[in-house]
């Protein structure tokens, strides 16, 4: 059973979180309020996955992140969600960026559609990725001049936005309800369009697309 | 002024009146036969000498007049016309006539001991002029009551005048009181070392005046000392060789000549006056204030102290406590506005004695440029106080918006979200709540979407929490068309950043909602002093920063922190927006 550690300053709402997910067939095995006592429950119980609200004491901003990160670079089988209020590219893609597998930016909605948030969970446990589709919806939808986005057909733009929510090519199929061999196909025709290296590996290919929608 | 001329010419054109009597004056009221000395040539060279006279009681009384100046020298050209009367053929007249001579010479010692003012500076010349006063009238009275001119014969026109002051005759006493003439060379001398003193005693601008004075004057003294020496060594020959060379009558046109010159000199030394008033109407620092009164008054031993702007006591331009000595010599001059106290002047006490004229005014004008720099300084730091309160006011608005978004996040929003958990919870528990409460979660989540816009539009965390770049550019990414950003991941002092955030925020709005553009562009750029702040479309331009609330209220908050905004919107050449942030004052 995959274990969880959550955190998260409003017991209320921490406290819904750990029924709903234990309800969803996870092991919630300890909870934080703040960053320190997340850390230490980390050490001592190395869960499968951590689920962090990103505004926690003392300034309330941003150091989910920043936790996200030290327990990434501690304990590297230890898969991170960051739940956040904040729908900003800048964050989701910075999170990623440092390491893509295991790791996992979701918009705190989404925890109302319990079946959402499981899904998040079991993906970054399984080493993958997640990225919010408003996240993405954002990166996808920026106004750009003359860009090769322009070439995508409509069904490849929104291909191209599973796969940067972090979606392998199953769960694509899965969710556009089409046979996998099309989708295998879409992501090569894609991937010839804004001429990416194709990645073997989900979480490598979500890094290649977000650095394309996101270039620094 | 019109008043100021007018009294001016009057007073000169009795003078004219009374030079024309003291030498034309036996023309017009006898017909002869005159002394050998009054002659057409003699009364004309003399009138030119009284027209000397005349020039000197113009400037007198146009320079001050309220002063003493001009009326002794009026007395003195009455007395000087004395001994016309001798020629008004009556026995008072006559007598008139005798007891007046000495007169004109006492009144001229009273003159140069008072110039340039006609005040006496200290008590020895009170007491000299006094002395020579009491010789020229009450002795006078004194040897004419006891005086009978039996002896002097009858008058040049067979006319036999009588002394009428006489009581009762008395030779001895006579010549006893005619005997006071051997004084005259001590009281010259006197005069003469009186007049060089007073000039080696002036200040150095009072100096100025006085030098002629001093220089010529002991001639005419020594010429005075002999004339009335003369008598009481029964040589009339003296004055008679006075008489029959003009060219020895010095007290006649060597003293005026002498007091004009004085006058003109003092008056350039006035000048300085309008030199210092245009220096420090170009604005002089206050250090500054104390060398320019010390070349105007040409006291280089002066101090000046201000004011303490708490209104105890008095500070020396370096703004150590000052406090006024009673040394001899000093003297205080205090510069006040409207009966407050701005600054005291510290100066040689010999200023105040020769040229107080000189010394008022250059008070007055200090004092005048004290009171604009204090002004100034007030209104400065009232701008200053309004400025720094403005800013007060944006700094609290500003936190208090992070306060409200941190409520709103933390508070309605987690309560939101808990809610919408709830909710789901309880689906699929009746078939008939499904459809309800999938409406319900789905209002929720509208809400809870509206609550994160609304937080993030009271205070976006990703400004404070990573900078303008950042922020800049997650806005950018909500605006439907490309904006280019071009800035680097420096940070700025909060209010600076806000504010920053806030012009490229509302900039890129109107961009979006009315420029029609296809393009924007966003650029920061830093240097030491202030932030630029740029936002660039090539839309349609025309935007009115005076019409409308957005742009009115962008302006207010940037010149809040000091900064200025500006816009340039041609109709149809798209619009520049650009605003200058400090970054000092910001961080004070």
């Amino acid at each position: 059973m995959t274990r969880i550690v959550l955190a998260d300053d409003a017991i209320l709402l921490r406290e819904a979180l750990a029924a709903g997910l234990r309800t969803a067939g996870f092991e919630v095995v300890g909870q934080a309020a703040e960053v320190e006592g997340l850390l230490r429950l980390v050490d001592a119980e190395l869960p499968d996955v951590v689920v962090v609200d990103v505004r926690m004491p003392p300034t309330h901003t941003t150091e989910g992140l920043e936790a996200a990160r030290a327990i990434r670079s501690h304990h590297p089988r230890t898969a991170v969600l960051v739940l956040s209020q904040y729908v900003e590219t800048r964050y989701a893609v910075d999170l990623i960026r440092d390491d893509a597998a295991g790791v996992g930016y979701l918009l705190k909605d989404r925890v109302t559609k319990l079946d959402d948030l499981a899904d998040a969970v079991r993906r970054v446990a399984a080493g993958g990725s997640v990225i919010d589709p408003e996240v993405v919806a954002r990166l996808l939808g920026r106004p750009r001049r003359h860009s090769p986005l322009d070439e995508l057909t409509p069904r490849e733009r929104e291909i191209l936005g599973l796969m940067a929510e972090g979606r392998s090519n199953q769960g694509i199929a899965d969710a556009l309800v089409l046979e996998l061999k099309t989708i295998e196909g879409h992501v090569r025709q894609i991937f010839s369009k804004l001429d990416l290296e194709p990645s073997a590996e989900d979480h490598r290919r979500v890094l290649a697309v977000l650095r394309y929608l996101k270039p620094d | 002024m019109q008043a100021h001329v007018g009294r001016t010419a009057l007073v000169a054109a009795a003078g004219l009146v009374l030079v024309i009597w003291s030498t034309f004056g036996p023309f017009l009221v006898s017909a002869g036969p005159y002394h050998w000395s009054v002659t057409l040539t003699n009364a004309s060279i003399n009138l030119g000498f009284g027209l000397l006279w005349v020039a000197v009681l113009a400037v007198a009384v146009h320079r001050d007049p309220g002063g003493r100046m001009w009326k002794l020298l009026l007395l003195y050209l009455a007395a000087q016309g004395h001994w016309v009367l001798g020629y008004v053929q009556t026995d008072w007249t006559w007598t008139a006539s005798q007891l007046f001579g000495p007169l004109p010479a006492a009144i001229l010692l009273h003159l140069v001991l008072g110039f340039p003012d006609g005040r006496l500076r200290d008590r020895f010349d009170r007491w000299l002029v006094g002395l020579v006063y009491v010789i020229a009238v009450p002795l006078q009275v004194l040897g004419f009551l006891v005086w009978d001119p039996a002896w002097v014969g009858c008058g040049p026109t067979d006319w036999c005048p009588a002394n009428v002051l006489l009581v009762v005759r008395n030779d001895d006493l006579y010549f006893l009181v005619g005997r006071v003439g051997l004084l005259s060379p001590v009281l010259a001398l006197l005069a003469i070392a009186e007049t060089i003193r007073h000039w080696r005693q002036a200040a150095p601008a009072a100096r100025r005046a006085l030098a002629p004075v001093a220089l010529g004057m002991p001639l005419v003294f020594l010429q005075l000392g002999i004339w009335f020496l003369a008598p009481a060594l029964d040589r009339d020959d003296i004055r008679v060789f006075i008489l029959e060379n003009k060219v020895f009558d010095l007290p006649s046109y060597l003293t005026p000549s002498l007091f004009l010159i004085g006058v003109v000199r003092s008056r350039l030394a006035r000048g300085a006056i309008a030199d210092l008033a245009v220096e420090l109407g170009r604005g002089v620092p206050l250090g500054g204030l104390r060398a320019a009164l010390t070349r105007t008054l040409r006291d280089p031993t002066l101090e000046l102290a201000f004011a303490a702007p708490d209104g105890a006591g008095l500070v020396d331009p370096d703004g150590r406590p000052f406090v006024v000595g009673d040394a001899p010599g000093r003297a205080v001059t205090r510069l006040e506005r409207e009966g407050e106290l701005l600054a005291v002047v510290v100066h040689d006490a010999a200023l105040e004695r020769d040229d107080a004229a000189l010394l008022r005014a250059a008070a007055s004008v200090a004092g005048l440029a004290l009171e604009n720099e204090r002004l100034q300084a007030q209104v400065r730091a009232q701008l200053e106080e309004v400025r720094a309160s403005r800013q007060r006011i944006v700094e609290a608005g500003d936190a208090e918006r992070r306060r409200v978004e941190r409520d709103l996040h933390d508070g309605a929003q987690q309560r939101l979200v808990a809610l919408a958990m709830r909710l789901d919870a309880a689906r699929g528990t009746t078939i008939e709540a499904q459809a309800l409460i999938d409406a319900a979660t789905a209002e929720l989540g509208v809400a809870i979407g509206e609550v994160r816009r609304l937080a993030r539009g009271l205070h976006p965390t990703i400004l404070s929490e990573r900078g303008l770049r950042a922020a800049i550019e997650a806005l950018a990414e909500r605006t439907p068309i490309p904006v280019e950003v071009e800035a680097d991941a420096a940070r700025y002092p909060a209010t600076v950043e806000a504010t920053a955030y806030f012009v490229v925020a509302e900039a890129l709005t109107n961009v979006a909602r009315y420029a029609e553009a296809s393009h924007a562009a966003v650029r920061l750029a830093a240097d030491h002093r202030d932030l630029t702040v740029e936002v660039r479309d090539d839309g349609r331009g025309g935007a009115d920063p005076g019409r409308g609330t957005g742009l009115r209220g962008l302006s207010d908050r940037v010149a809040a922190i000091g900064g200025t905004l500006q816009v340039d919107s041609p109709s149809g050449g798209g619009t520049v927006l650009r605003a200058r942030l400090p970054l000092e004052a910001a961080a004070s």
